[in-house]
């Protein structure tokens, strides 16, 4: 089955961009609840006598109880832009934002399930839950999204209740109206979600290299527009573009998230690592509403 | 037609359309090219943006340029235009077209074709008929061409298919049927001349003028004709000659000589002076090589009055004296030797000595003089030698006189010798007669100084007078010959010296020895006698070929008067391996110049050049510009790069199928043409490229799909038994279809088969005559129980056999071949078992004893047939797997029948002929 086949491989490339990650980040470096061992330390009355560690209180006259580092289990929902407007490179040789956006998302997949956390996919419904056997669902479930081709895929996840604390990252170019995009981030931050944008763009719709009289026309039916000489709106596009860049930021710093710029001619490493440390950091106190 | 230096146009009022070439130009820079499609995710941040300065998108100049440029070609295609134009005809009337076709017209014959297709070509724009007239009259075996008004285009291939012939033209002729020829008086008259005059040009030029203008073309100088004389001898040398009509230039030209393979031997040059008509040059090569040269040839001519055979009479004849060398004897004017080597040497290799080495070499004359009488032992080796087509040459003497016990004597001689004249004789010495004409001296003049006063007699009997060739003014036999075996014994009954006569002082004597080496060919005095039959005889070009049935042999008293003509065309003459040359240059006499006939013709070249037509040209370069266009259009629109997406440029599509249509409109009928022949080729080629068996189609679609299987599971069992290996079985048609490709055709016998047409049955019958071998089948065998001639089946096969000669036959004999050419058989059950097997009651002697017709009724292909999986496909009756291999036993035997005849056959006595051997 070609699904099956192309499986594999993405979940291979989404593991060898998380390994260049996992090198450089290590746990929380603080004591908690987590299997690796973290420090010993005395015997305090009040403590269970079930944490005493016996074969280190043997060593000496004290009795040592052994901490473990706190190793707390987040859930993450991870969702990507699945919209016919994700489905498009300039150039045969660039990857479409679509599969750059999967890659990063298996990626960090991969990462979050190293670290323990628990994932799901945002949209689906499922609970999130930790372990190998999740990336694998993941993958084939963005590879029968992908094959259905959804030309009517929104370009925005759709609003459905999570628990606090949760965290989202949302992979898509954040092409839509910026009200959309607002009204949706102040819904999910108002349930004291945590959350990551990340616009994952083609060189070409951030430079418009095109030159002369041109037709365009848009992939979701947004119609055609003629342009007699493309290099003379260049920049009233780059203004435009920038806009709405800047748009976004404001809508996640409002609500404490953050936002990531991503080009798919760049490596995915920069983005995961960048990706990894926003979630890694303490958190902040989001807005409470 | 208007004209600009070597283009014209031949639909001037088309060029008219330049005029829309400017608001050509104004739409193609107004109106902007289309934009290029781009699918942009990010359209949204575009919509709206509208650049500040609206300065309009234009076409880029060169893409205007392309197009204008392709506009331009397409109105010059309709405007026609021509290479080297060649002008109107002038006059109103026909064109009538007179080709010298004589041999001098064969250098450049392909300018004079050239020439007269333009002239057609003018003539068929201007819509008048052509009349075409040859001068020279035609071959022997060809219809005297239609001189009558025709359509241009058949003028043309009248013109393709003409040669020029390899004699003169007879312009008289052609001048006295003009006088009722309908031409009227206004046509113009083209005459293409050969550049040679003759006693009727002017007379021919009179009558052409009657009929309209009239314009003579002549030769250009490189084509002018030259004629190559047979050589003469000089010396000991051949001495090339040619001759033209005079001219004043000067004109070199090369002389190939080959050999009988067509290799070249040696060439020479020689040179006509300027005003000369003659050139000479002596032909100098050892006399090794020049044995060998049969053929002489003007360079770059290629006519029959370029070429010259040369026969036997050319090649020098080695000989041999017995007798001691002259330089050693010490009176040379006594010595025999002295006399005969004077007269010989320049003209013959010649060797002398004793018999015995001189036998050694290899001669073709040997000259016996008197002093050296041959020993019993020589004589019998010269005789042995002459046998073998030797020619001996024997002097009388006084040792000839005194002993003529000799047998090598063609005559028999009296005892003693004969004077004439002398100190103490009544008589004078006797002078020669005129030579007779069975001589081979016939034709020499004979000088009236040579006197004989001595000579040895011969008896007279009955066949002393045939024998005589050469006579004394009072009869008797100065040179008697016999010929013995393939040679010649030839006496002269005089001496070799002077003592008896004067002879050997006189030119006669040596152009007698000239001829009696002549005679070594075999061919001249036996010859000379019979008519010479065409051998190898020239066409027009100076190519040897087989002569035209019609051609008349030469009879001798023709030779001196051979003229070149339909009846007698230049070439070999006589049988194979004894000919003698014909040639056409000596037989044209004095050639004069055409310059020009009375009643003011007007004069032009024979020009080579012809018009060409650009049409083709210039709307291929409009197409290819059109296709560049094409791309150029989809690389600015930016879907170039995609073909996938050429779907959306239908108009693209179209074009392209435009183009791919008018190229293929170009030659719809050649296409069609060959399709067809295609088609015909293949079944041919089908058939014969590998062995198939043949299975006649009946019309009823059961039997033809059995047939079929059954051949195919046949095919099968002789691949993996035998060393035929056939191919996919074919149905044929015997109406329609080549039987004769097939070695074995299956007839199964159905009603439903319609009777055969004319057609068909003459092919059946020319099958079976010429050796083929059809198996019938009645297929009902199981309805007769066996017995002929009940059934349905063998009143279809009468039916379907009527008209075709069937010879009586008989049941088969127990010890036919068929039941030996593979496997020992002695049954052959088909589908069914029983039925008799009828064959040709032959008596061996037609078609070596092997049966055309083999007749049956068995339904063998239903045994024989396999479905696709390899499994029979009807059973068999009474059954079995034996009866089922039995049939393809059958089937293998039947095969191997058609295949190798009566081969098993002789084999049966193999055994026998091998014990005889070993005996």
């Amino acid at each position: 089955m070609a699904a099956g086949a192309a499986l594999p491989a993405l979940l291979v490339a989404a593991d060898r961009v998380a390994l260049t990650v996992i090198q450089g980040v290590h746990g929380r470096r603080r004591v908690g609840q987590g299997d690796s061992f973290w420090q010993f330390r005395r015997y305090q009355p009040g403590d269970a006598t079930s944490r005493i560690d016996w074969r280190q209180s043997a060593k000496s006259r004290a009795v040592f109880v052994r901490e473990t580092e706190w190793e707390a289990a987040a859930s993450v929902w991870l969702w990507r832009d699945a919209s016919p407007s994700m489905r498009w490179s300039s150039q045969p040789q660039l990857t479409q934002k679509a599969e750059r956006a999967e890659l990063a998302l298996l990626a960090l997949g991969g990462l979050l399930v190293n670290g323990g956390e628990r994932i799901a996919q945002l949209g689906t419904g499922e609970r999130p839950v930790t372990g190998r056997a999740v990336l694998r669902r993941l993958a084939a479930t963005l590879q029968i999204e992908r094959r259905h081709d959804d030309t009517d895929s929104p370009s925005l996840p759709r609003r459905m209740p999570l628990p606090a604390y949760g965290h989202v990252v949302w992979f898509s170019d954040f092409l839509a109206p910026l009200d959309e995009t607002e009204t949706l981030v102040r819904y999910y931050a108002g349930m004291g979600v945590f959350g990551h944008l990340v616009q994952v763009l083609d060189p070409a719709e951030e430079e418009l290299p095109f030159t002369g009289h041109v037709r365009f026309s848009g992939l979701e039916g947004e119609g055609t527009h003629l342009v007699r000489r493309v290099e003379a709106v260049r920049t009233a596009y780059a203004q435009r573009l920038t806009a709405q860049r800047e748009g976004l930021a404001r809508i996640a710093q409002a609500s404490g998230w953050t936002l990531h710029q991503h080009r798919t001619d760049h490596a995915p490493e920069t983005l995961l690592l960048s990706l990894y440390l926003a979630m890694a950091q303490p958190r902040r106190a989001a807005a409470p509403r | 037609m208007f004209s600009l230096g070597a283009l014209a146009f031949a639909a001037p009022w088309m060029l008219a359309l330049a005029i829309t070439l400017p608001v050509i130009w104004w739409l193609l820079r107004l109106l902007p090219p289309a934009p290029k499609l781009i699918r942009f995710p990010a359209i949204r941040l575009l919509l709206g943006l509208k650049p500040e300065e609206e300065t309009p998108r234009r076409l880029p100049l060169w893409l205007a340029i392309l197009r204008l440029l392709l506009v331009s070609l397409m109105i010059a295609a309709l405007a026609q235009p021509l290479l080297n134009p060649a002008g109107d005809l002038q006059g109103s009337g026909p064109l009538v077209v007179v080709i010298d076709d004589g041999w001098a017209a064969a250098p450049g014959w392909r300018q004079r074709q050239q020439h007269v297709g333009n002239l057609i070509d003018k003539a068929e724009r201007a819509g008048r008929s052509v009349a075409v007239l040859t001068t020279a009259p035609p071959a022997i075996d060809e219809q005297p061409p239609a001189r009558g008004l025709m359509r241009p285009a058949d003028a043309r291939g009248l013109i393709g298919a003409m040669k020029p012939k390899p004699w003169p033209t007879d312009r008289a002729a052609l001048a006295r049927t003009l006088d009722t020829a309908p031409y009227g008086t206004d046509a113009t008259v083209v005459w293409v001349s050969d550049g040679l005059d003759g006693p009727a040009a002017a007379q021919l030029g009179e009558r052409l003028s009657a009929a309209g203008a009239l314009q003579l073309l002549l030769p250009e100088g490189q084509v002018a004709p030259i004629a190559l004389l047979p050589p003469t001898v000089q010396g000991g040398d051949l001495v090339l000659r040619a001759q033209r009509p005079p001219s004043d230039l000067p004109r070199r030209i090369g002389v190939q000589a080959s050999d009988e393979q067509g290799r070249a031997i040696a060439r020479m040059e020689m040179e006509f002076a300027a005003g000369a008509a003659q050139a000479q040059t002596p032909f100098t090569v050892p006399n090794e090589l020049r044995n060998r040269v049969v053929r002489l040839d003007i360079e770059r001519q290629g006519g029959a009055g370029s070429a010259v055979l040369l026969d036997e009479r050319f090649r020098r004849r080695p000989v041999g004296i017995v007798g001691e060398p002259p330089s050693e004897a010490g009176t040379p004017l006594l010595n025999e030797v002295y006399y005969l080597d004077r007269a010989l040497a320049p003209f013959a290799a010649l060797s002398v000595g004793d018999i015995g080495p001189l036998l050694e070499e290899k001669l073709a004359v040997v000259l016996l003089p008197d002093n050296a009488a041959p020993s019993a032992a020589d004589r019998e080796r010269l005789a042995q030698w002459i046998a073998t087509g030797g020619v001996l040459v024997r002097f009388a003497g006084p040792r000839l006189a005194n002993g003529p016990d000799d047998n090598l004597i063609p005559v028999r001689l009296r005892a003693g010798e004969r004077a004439l004249g002398g100190a103490i004789a009544w008589g004078e010495p006797a002078t020669l007669a005129e030579f007779s004409d069975k001589s081979p001296f016939a034709g020499l003049a004979v000088p009236d100084d040579v006197q004989v006063s001595q000579q040895v007699l011969a008896e007279p009997d009955a066949q002393l007078s045939d024998r005589t060739w050469a006579r004394l003014s009072d009869g008797t036999p100065l040179v008697t010959a016999e010929r013995r075996g393939e040679g010649w014994l030839v006496l002269f009954h005089s001496s070799a010296n002077t003592t008896w006569n004067n002879l050997p002082l006189s030119g006669l004597f040596v152009e007698m020895l000239q001829r009696l080496i002549a005679l070594s060919r075999g061919v001249a005095g036996s010859t000379f006698d019979q008519a010479l039959r065409p051998y190898r005889v020239f066409d027009g070009f100076g190519r040897l070929g087989d002569p035209p049935v019609g051609v008349r042999p030469i009879l001798p008293d023709q030779a001196a008067r051979f003229a070149p003509g339909p009846a007698t065309p230049p070439g070999l003459y006589g049988e194979e391996g004894a000919q003698q040359a014909f040639n056409l240059g000596d037989r044209v006499g004095e050639l004069a110049a055409l310059t020009g006939v009375a009643g003011g013709a007007s004069l032009g070249l024979i020009e080579a050049q012809s018009e060409i037509d650009l049409v083709p040209f210039v709307l291929v370069a409009a197409m290819v510009l059109l296709l560049i266009d094409i791309f150029v259009a989809l690389w600015l629109r930016g879907l170039l790069p995609a073909a996938t997406r050429l779907r959306r440029a239908p108009a693209a599509v179209l074009a392209v199928a435009v183009f791919a249509g008018l190229t293929g409109l170009a030659a719809p009928d050649r296409a069609a043409a060959q399709g067809a022949s295609q088609a015909a080729d293949d079944i041919y080629l089908r058939a014969t490229l590998e062995t198939r068996l043949a299975y006649v189609v009946t019309g009823n679609n059961e039997v033809d799909r059995v047939s079929r299987a059954g051949l195919a599971g046949l095919s099968n069992v002789l691949k993996q038994r035998t060393s035929v290996e056939p191919a996919e079985p074919i149905g044929v048609d015997p109406d329609r279809d080549e039987l004769r490709l097939f070695p074995f055709i299956y007839w199964p016998v159905t009603a439903e088969q319609p009777s055969l047409s004319r057609e068909g049955v003459a092919a059946v019958d020319r099958f079976l005559k010429q050796g083929g071998i059809i198996l019938f089948d009645t297929r009902d065998a199981h309805l007769t129980g066996g017995r002929t001639g009940l059934g349905s089946g063998t009143r279809e096969l009468r039916r379907l056999l009527a008209g075709i000669e069937i010879p009586p036959l008989i049941a088969m004999p127990r010890e036919h071949v068929i039941g030996k050419s593979f496997y020992l058989l002695s049954d052959f059950p088909g589908r069914w078992a029983g039925g008799a097997l009828w064959l040709e009651a032959g008596d061996g002697r037609v078609n070596d004893g092997v049966s055309s017709l083999v007749i049956g009724s068995n339904d063998w292909a239903g045994a024989w047939a396999i479905n696709s999986y390899g499994d029979p496909m009807l059973p068999v009756a009474p059954g079995g797997s034996n009866q089922r291999e039995l049939a393809y036993r059958f089937g293998v035997n039947i095969v191997m029948y058609a295949l190798t005849g009566n081969y098993k056959d002789d084999q049966v006595h193999l055994p026998k002929i091998l014990e005889r051997l070993v005996r």
